[in-house]
């Protein structure tokens, strides 16, 4: 980066949540001696996101675990301001306007506005998205035995919400537009086992439903309509439909976007030399993958803040972590590592079924490139490690779950 | 609210952090709510990350099933003391216990 600040510049992080205040931290503990600003349009401390389409759900507890304490940021000298929206950055005088007027100068920004969920096109008071814990709370108090919700979207959080619905005694009717739930994350064979229960645990599912509509009722959504006209009787509705990354403050800074995300390259810096980006809105180009892409992900979020702090320490070593994420759904517990690619030809280890299997993608030299783990912690653990060392395997030892995963590299020829 | 207690996180170095713990929490959740460096914490608890593993003192007990599958794969290898310590509740009769950080690679 031009004109480095040493380790005593300001540094200004937009955005005080699991990318944020990772940056924050590890600039810190690095050694970073001048101020550093974490900015939060939220008004309480920095929380856990996972907590949210989970346990938080079903327990009846005021808020999420926080990321920190209030004395750790006191103690590492971390001015953080909540209720702080950014509004506008200026590039050429290097600060940053914020809505109750303020103006902040910066000698470093670092951008982790996350993302925002979409919505559907028709707005109610019961009809939901789930990103923060306002959401959550007011979910929440639509998961009750004898209310009927309708969950529109069978991805990550959509598949949660129904299975902590469920938990609490609620009525699921879950829409898909596609054939397929997460036909871009997960292998069909991992899809099935996660549907197959919640198909046991009562839950409605409508694949390949085609678009939905919501029909509302004065202030009210009463039922969704399918495209074919019928119309299903609902008492709340969740959109799980995905998110877009927070771009506009990048946007209109001028900051090169891609794919749909603020451009960034391995140092993740954007296309300002003063200004990085990380967490669920940067893009960045793996090594080797053609080209950019934004992961949503407690992992790519924490490993990104400690990234672009190591970037502002003096460190050149370009971003590569494998990435890695979780979701659970009533008991199965879903780990995956690498970059999915759920259609190419795979290696199973272990019967699909609850009682724990994997299903392990190899390249061409056998070496591992991802793998899809349910209920088998120890083939998740050992697949990050086996993808970052990049080795060769022995793909009938890989296959026999009754051999430790991590001990089947290939013998040297 | 129970009474807080003081746990220890050493480093390799033998740099000691104390932090305030309170029973009922987990240690890791200890750690990571006053940032200390190398428990990361990452799946909140979960047992999905291993982001939390540490070389607890005797006597905490013994790792779980899941937990056990888990620490054989640790970054740092796994030791006669390993404990993914989101695994560990924190009692009042830990109170002054040391826990060891794994030396990052
Ligand atoms: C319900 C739910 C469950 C999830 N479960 C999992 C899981 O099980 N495993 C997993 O790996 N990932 C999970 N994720 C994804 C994970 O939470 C995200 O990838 C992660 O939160 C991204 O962190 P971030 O810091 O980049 O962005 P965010 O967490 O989105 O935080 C961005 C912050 O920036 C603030 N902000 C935005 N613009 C401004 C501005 N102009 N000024 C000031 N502040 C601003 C926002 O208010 C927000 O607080 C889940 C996400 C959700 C919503
Ligand atoms: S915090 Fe993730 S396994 Fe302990």
């Amino acid at each position: 980066m031009d004109g480095a600040p040493g380790m005593a510049g300001h540094v200004v992080i937009v955005g005080a949540s699991h990318a944020g205040v990772q940056a924050a931290q590890s600039l810190r503990q690095g050694g970073w001696s001048g101020p550093i600003t974490l900015l939060s349009a939220e008004d309480r401390l920095p929380y856990q996101r996972p907590d949210l389409s989970k346990a938080f759900l079903t327990e009846d507890r005021p808020d999420a675990p926080p990321l920190k304490g209030l004395p750790f940021y006191e103690a590492n000298d971390i001015a953080l301001k909540l209720n702080c929206r950014v509004t506008a950055i200026d590039r050429a005088l290097r600060r940053v306007h914020t809505d109750s007027g303020e103006t902040l100068g910066y000698d470093r920004l670092i951008l982790a506005t996350g993302a925002t969920p979409r919505r559907l096109s028709a707005a109610a008071e019961n009809i939901h998205v789930l990103r923060d814990l306002t959401d959550a709370r007011a979910l929440r108090k639509a998961l009750r035995p004898g209310q009927r919700l309708a969950v529109i979207g069978g991805g990550f959080i959509g598949l949660e919400v129904a299975a902590a619905a469920r938990k609490a005694g609620a009525g699921v009717i879950l829409f898909e537009a596609a054939p397929r739930c997460l036909a871009r994350a997960l292998p069909a064979v991992a899809t099935g086992v996660l549907l197959a229960r919640h198909r046991a645990e009562g839950v409605d599912l409508r694949l390949a439903c085609g678009p939905v509509a919501a029909v509302l009722d004065g202030t009210r959504a009463r039922a969704l309509r399918l495209a074919d006209g019928r119309e299903i009787r609902c008492d709340a509705v969740v959109a799980g439909i995905g998110c877009t990354a927070e771009t506009g403050l990048a946007q209109a800074a001028g900051l090169t976007l891609a794919a749909g995300g603020i451009a960034v390259d391995a140092a993740l810096v954007t296309s300002d030399p003063a200004i990085q980006a990380i967490g669920d809105c940067a893009a960045f180009t793996p090594p080797g993958a053609g080209a950019p892409l934004r992961l949503e992900s407690i992992q790519n979020a924490a490993d990104q803040g400690r990234h672009a702090a190591a970037v502002l320490l003096g460190a050149a070593t370009p971003f590569a972590a494998v990435p890695w994420f979780w979701s659970h759904q009533y008991d199965l517990r879903l780990q995956m590592a690498g970059f999915p690619c759920p259609d190419a030809p795979a290696l199973l280890r272990g019967t699909p079924g609850e009682a724990g299997f994997s299903v392990l993608h190899l390249d061409a030299r056998h070496r591992l490139v991802s793998a899809v783990s349910l209920n088998a912690a120890a083939d998740h653990m050992a697949a990050r490690r086996l993808i970052a060392a990049g080795v060769p395997l022995d793909p009938a030892r890989a296959a026999d779950p009754g051999q430790p995963l991590l001990h089947a590299q290939a013998d040297a020829a | 609210m129970p009474d807080p207690i003081t746990l220890i996180f050493r480093t390799a170095a033998g740099t000691e952090t104390r932090v305030p713990a309170t029973p009922g929490q987990s240690v890791m959740e200890a750690a990571v709510m006053n940032g200390v460096a190398g428990i990361e914490g990452e799946c909140g608890g979960c047992l999905s990350c291993a982001t939390c593993h540490v070389f607890a003192p005797e006597g905490l007990g013994t790792p779980g099933p899941d937990e056990d599958a888990m620490l054989d794969c640790t970054e740092v290898e796994r030791g006669p003391r390993s404990r993914l310590s989101c695994q560990i509740a924190v009692t009042a009769a830990m109170d002054g216990a040391v826990f060891d950080i794994p030396a990052a690679e």
